[in-house]
């Protein structure tokens, strides 16, 4: 198991090293291939290891790092089912996405960069995944966040998208301080910080103490998984290649912040406050993000909004207290989101970098027949329509928040309810937009011809968005629970009551989806659609409103950017050259006027004022000296 | 005593360097050689002196009437800072090669003059002769940075002479009335540093005689708000000052902070201990927020240095194994990601006469190279985990919470005001487009071999930093016990 443990992480670190150290001297063709069979060679470990996997947990140690007093980091990993069925899930997503990759990044110069960090975050990404101690997982942790922003700005020359990178580390920054209070509070309570230990003793927490450290988890979680109230990150993230959008900022990265509470589960469950807490920053964060997504024109952005609230919706089913239905939305919502994300870098590279779904329309279905289908069933399963692997899980998650007690869960219930009507409501929409009806402004250039297999390579990933709701068919069905099965006895793993609400929320669901289809058809359909005036207006009037992502961005700017920026000014120019220079030289020529030495050292004749130092010195040495005998 | 004088000839070996670099002053290429092998053997001198049995230790008398003694010990700490002295030095011979053209006889003597009086400062064991090695200190680096610096170099060698040798005075006073007091308690008329630790002075002293220790190694660290003086040196010293001044000789002042201040004065220092940690952390704040807003890239480094620092001071004020060893390895990381960052802006200043950040823009197309190292070196700084910086900083943030969770708190905000002013460095610098037009060429064969070994140590210590912990963690429970 250690020796598969390590092949799973090493090979991506490999490439990544490699490309970094000597890419610019290998062939072209070869870095493509190395960064590809490098994370192929993960995913056969990761596969072979979840089948020799003996079940339960393993702690392995892998490499020595630092130790000192009760802070102890050491290169160990944890190995679950859910970790291993994690690691499985983000190998194939991230091999399939490096190779569409090469075809993607055809013609780009940076492609050796591009690779490097691709198979960094990769890297990181599985560190996160396997780590048991919280420090080596700190390690992949802030190595995603760097990856993603050194992509997100991989086109470097572009100010903006540097900025975007930028904003994207350091909100993800402020969500690791929390990460680091954690940390710090488990050495000075439990004095351990290996999750495996921590869950075996979550117990002994107070329950003070188990909300505390849940909160600064969650908080930390938010910032990577972008949920409020650090999410504005995401939408700007779009600035990246469309490839870097769908592994980082869709299907693996963002999802982190979810899976580290899923690991620390135990912790948060002894609190029901925690529990509270996580499930409402879900539910809020899925409802705005559907609100938010309605907004959009650019069909990038519709999907990070898109993101952000179905990450939202595994929070909530974690926050429920159902890892098993988190988990189930988590690998579904990655399987059709990178195929949503990967469909959009076609279509955006077929109309010439069009991203405005008002300018697509009927003629793309037309011309590019596949990626129509594609995105289409990536689409039914955003919109949880059956029998999509996106339905199922939307389901397992509605049944959880409707299975707790209690007002609040309820009126949750309903938000996440609301929500997936919503979220029906805005995939529709920009289905309707992008492949029906005429554009806008009417495209200029014939539709680009793109290589065959970009988009070819894309139909494992449609496969599995339609059918991996297999994995885990609700309790009515009877033939159910392959995942929940392989994840029970993971601590916290608790399998709700058994299937009595799931017709309930499986109906709700379905409801949800055709609701949504339902608005959608009558706003957008191509025959309802009103002149292009009116709709560019309707598009921009009402729902422009939620384009901005609800004012958080702005606010946030006003609130805390700009007066940092500002009073980074004042205090270099006014305090620290005005004031405490001032003031401290001021102190110093007070002195020096004060003495006789302050001719010289005015006229600044140090030598003068060194032989002096040292004949004082000498002086003051020998009426010592002679003072004692 | 039988055997060779192994820590004299650790210490004042750089002397001999700097006397044959005099000697060669009028052919400055073979001063040049002559110096960058002086400095390498001196460096595997270290080394080698450094994989004896440790402690090492040589103590014979001085100044008899005073009782004052040659006092030197070299343990894993000590060690640890030499070896990094001794390898600063041959880097800052390295990359004075092109940018030094006159004088280049006595600048290499001054460098070697640097080395020597700080490895004075690390070795020694008696009050007296650590007093002396202070006070050298300021000598040679007054001299590089008033001679071979920039515009205003005059103005700022006057200032760091000013700070400097003001803290020193007071510290001088102190030290003769802690030997007057100890001796006149005792009947034992002694500046060794174990006689002194052995019986401390009453508490009512120690706080004053705390105090003036402190100003003179907080005007050094520098610890806010004692540090205007450090941006001013920074700015206007050549790139081989600036390296010596982050690595070198502000360590010094950490250093002693932890060898001498707190262990003389236990009893004031468990009373007052949390001021030094306030200022500790405050100063990480303040300077990291001071930082975002400069316009010289040379300047935002030094405020980096200023607030990096401010989490050794918060480390060593929490006086817990596990904040101090990370403090120890914080002086050992900054002086190799800080030092590295200096000379990278010194290389670049040397080709287009100017540090301005808004002068730059799109290196990373036109010197990629150059970039690469960049990146690395301030994503450290940034605490970028895998690379050295992070793992002392994690020990000094996890460990001091327990005692001190207000200051760590307020660090672990550090977080973000570190990585907010680094990445604005990196977009003003890398990336974007150029905003002059100007094209510089790539790294030199001999810059990159300046940066490889730093990139090299950073990665080094940031991947297997229990090779380095395993060694100071020993004399460090020591010094805690």
């Amino acid at each position: 198991m250690k020796i598969l443990a390590f092949l799973i992480l090493a090979p991506p670190l490999f490439g990544g090293l490699t490309l970094a150290l000597t890419g610019r001297n290998l062939p072209r063709r070869t870095c493509e291939v190395l960064a590809s069979l490098t994370i192929l060679a993960s995913f056969f470990a990761a596969v072979t290891a979840w089948f020799t996997f003996p079940g339960g947990r393993e702690v392995l140690s892998l490499a020595r790092w630092f130790s000192a007093g009760p802070v102890t980091a050491s290169m160990d990993v944890l190995l679950d089912p859910l970790a291993l069925t994690m690691a499985v899930m983000v190998t194939f997503v991230s091999f399939i996405i490096h190779v569409h990759s090469i075809w993607y990044m055809r013609g780009e110069e940076g492609y050796v960069r591009f690779f490097c960090y691709l198979n960094l975050f990769v890297f990181s990404m599985l560190v996160i995944v396997l780590a048991d101690n919280l420090l080596f997982l700190f390690l992949g942790w802030e190595g995603v966040g760097f990856c993603s922003y050194a992509l997100i700005g991989h086109w470097y020359h572009e100010e903006f998208r540097g900025k975007a990178g930028q904003k994207a580390f350091i909100l993800t920054r402020i969500g690791d301080v929390a990460f680091v209070a954690a940390m710090a509070v488990l050495v000075s309570t439990l004095g351990t910080l290996s999750i495996a230990q921590i869950d075996a003793q979550a117990i002994s927490l107070s329950a003070g103490m188990a909300l505390a450290l849940s909160l600064l988890f969650l908080f930390a979680a938010a910032g990577k998984s972008a949920q409020l109230p650090l999410l504005v990150w995401l939408p700007d993230a779009m600035a990246g290649p469309t490839p870097v959008s769908a592994l980082i900022h869709a299907a693996t990265m963002v999802t982190a912040g979810v899976y580290l509470l899923m690991r620390l589960f135990p912790v948060v469950a002894v609190s029901p406050d925690a529990m509270l807490m996580v499930a409402m920053v879900g539910g809020l964060t899925a409802f705005m993000g559907c609100l938010a997504a309605l907004g959009q024109r650019d069909i990038k952005r519709i999907l990070a909004w898109s993101t952000i609230s179905q990450v939202g919706y595994m929070l909530l089913a974690l926050g429920a207290g159902d890892v098993t239905g988190s988990m189930f939305h988590l690998l579904c919502h990655a399987f059709f989101k990178s195929l949503l994300f990967l469909g959009a870098g076609c279509i955006i590279q077929v109309l010439h970098e069009e991203q405005d779904i008002l300018n697509m329309g009927g003629f793309l279905r037309k011309a590019r027949p596949e990626i129509f289908w594609l995105f289409l069933i990536g689409a039914l399963d955003l919109a949880s329509l059956p029998p999509t692997a996106g339905f199922f899980s939307k389901g397992r998650v509605l049944e959880a928040v409707l299975a707790q007690p209690g007002m609040a869960y309820q009126a949750l219930f309903i938000l996440a309810a609301c929500g997936a009507v919503l979220t029906s409501f805005y995939t529709f929409r920009l289905v309707f937009l992008a492949f029906w009806g005429d554009p806008v402004k009417p495209m200029h250039h014939e539709p680009a011809q793109l290589p065959t297999g970009m988009a070819r390579v894309l139909w494992p990933l449609a496969v599995l968005a339609l059918g991996a709701g297999v994995i885990n068919l609700p309790g009515t069905w009877d033939v159910s629970g392959w995942l929940a099965r392989t994840l029970d006895g993971i601590p916290g793993v608790v399998q709700p009551p058994h299937g009595e609400q799931a017709g309930t929320a499986e109906l709700i669901d379905l409801a949800a989806g055709f609701g949504g289809l339902a608005l959608a058809w009558f706003f957008y359909a191509p025959k309802r659609r009103p002149d292009p005036e009116i709709l560019v207006a309707r598009e921009d009037g009402m729902l422009g409103v939620f384009r901005s992502g609800l004012g958080l961005d702005a606010l946030y700017n006003a609130v805390f950017a700009r007066p940092y920026r500002a009073l980074s000014g004042i205090l270099w120019k006014g305090v620290d050259a005005g004031l405490i220079d001032g003031a401290v030289m001021g102190c110093g020529r007070m002195f020096a006027y004060a003495s006789e030495l302050a001719r010289p050292l005015a006229t600044g004749r140090i030598s003068l004022y060194l032989i002096m130092l040292a004949a004082g010195l000498a002086a003051l040495l020998a009426a010592l000296a002679a003072g004692i005998k | 005593m039988n055997d060779f004088p192994l820590l004299t000839a650790v210490t004042f070996l750089p002397l001999a360097g700097a006397l044959g670099a005099l000697a060669l002053g009028k052919t400055p290429e073979a001063c040049r050689r002559f110096s960058l092998i002086a400095a390498l053997a001196h460096l595997a001198f270290t080394a080698w002196a450094m994989s004896r049995a440790l402690p090492l230790t040589e103590d014979m008398a001085w100044i008899p009437a005073l009782g004052a003694r040659y006092t030197l010990e070299m343990d894993a700490v000590s060690a640890v800072l030499s070896l990094m002295t001794s390898f600063l030095t041959v880097i800052a011979v390295l990359v004075s090669w092109k940018e030094i053209q006159e004088k280049v006889g006595a600048y290499h003597a001054l460098i070697f003059g640097v080395s020597t009086t700080a490895l004075g400062v690390f070795l020694a064991r008696d009050l007296l002769l650590f007093l002396v090695f202070w006070e050298a200190q300021l000598v040679p680096m007054f001299f590089i940075i008033g001679i071979w610096g920039h515009e205003d170099r005059r103005r700022a060698a006057f200032k760091f002479f000013l700070f400097s040798i003001a803290g020193g005075l007071f510290m001088l006073l102190a030290g003769i009335w802690l030997y007057l007091a100890h001796g006149g308690a005792t009947g034992n008329y002694t500046f060794s540093l174990a006689a002194l630790l052995a019986s401390p002075v009453a508490p009512g002293a120690q706080v004053w005689l705390l105090a003036a220790f402190l100003l003179a190694f907080a005007i050094k660290t520098p610890i806010v708000p004692l540090h205007t003086w450090l941006p001013d040196a920074h700015t206007q010293a050549p790139t081989a000052g600036s390296l010596l001044l982050a690595g070198v000789l502000l360590k010094t002042g950490s250093y002693a902070l932890a060898r001498w201040a707190i262990p003389l004065f236990p009893q004031a220092f468990a009373e007052y201990w949390w001021v030094l940690a306030a200022l500790g952390s405050g100063g990480l704040v303040y300077a990291s927020w001071v930082a975002f807003a400069q316009t010289d890239a040379k300047r935002l480094v030094a405020y980096s240095s200023v607030g990096h620092m401010g989490l050794v001071v918060l480390g060593l004020a929490v006086w817990k194994t596990a904040s101090l060893e990370g403090a120890v390895l914080l002086m050992v990381n900054h002086a190799l990601t800080t030092g590295a960052l200096f000379i990278m802006v010194g290389m670049l200043g040397e080709r287009a006469g100017t540090r301005e950040m808004a002068k730059f823009g799109g290196l990373w197309k036109t010197m990629p190279t150059f970039s690469g190292f960049f990146l690395l070196f301030a994503m450290a700084s940034a605490g970028l985990p895998g690379l050295g910086n992070f793992v002392s900083e994690m020990l000094i943030l996890l460990g001091s919470y327990q005692s001190a969770p207000v200051p760590a708190a307020l660090a672990f905000a550090g977080l973000v005001l570190t990585l907010a002013y680094v990445l604005r460095l990196l977009q003003q610098m890398l990336f974007g487009e150029s905003r002059t037009g100007n094209v510089y060429h790539d790294l030199t064969p001999r810059e990159s071999l300046i940066l490889a070994p730093l990139a090299a140590c950073v990665v080094v210590l940031g991947v297997a930093p229990w090779s380095v912990l395993d060694l100071i963690s020993i004399p460090l429970k020591a010094l805690l016990a």
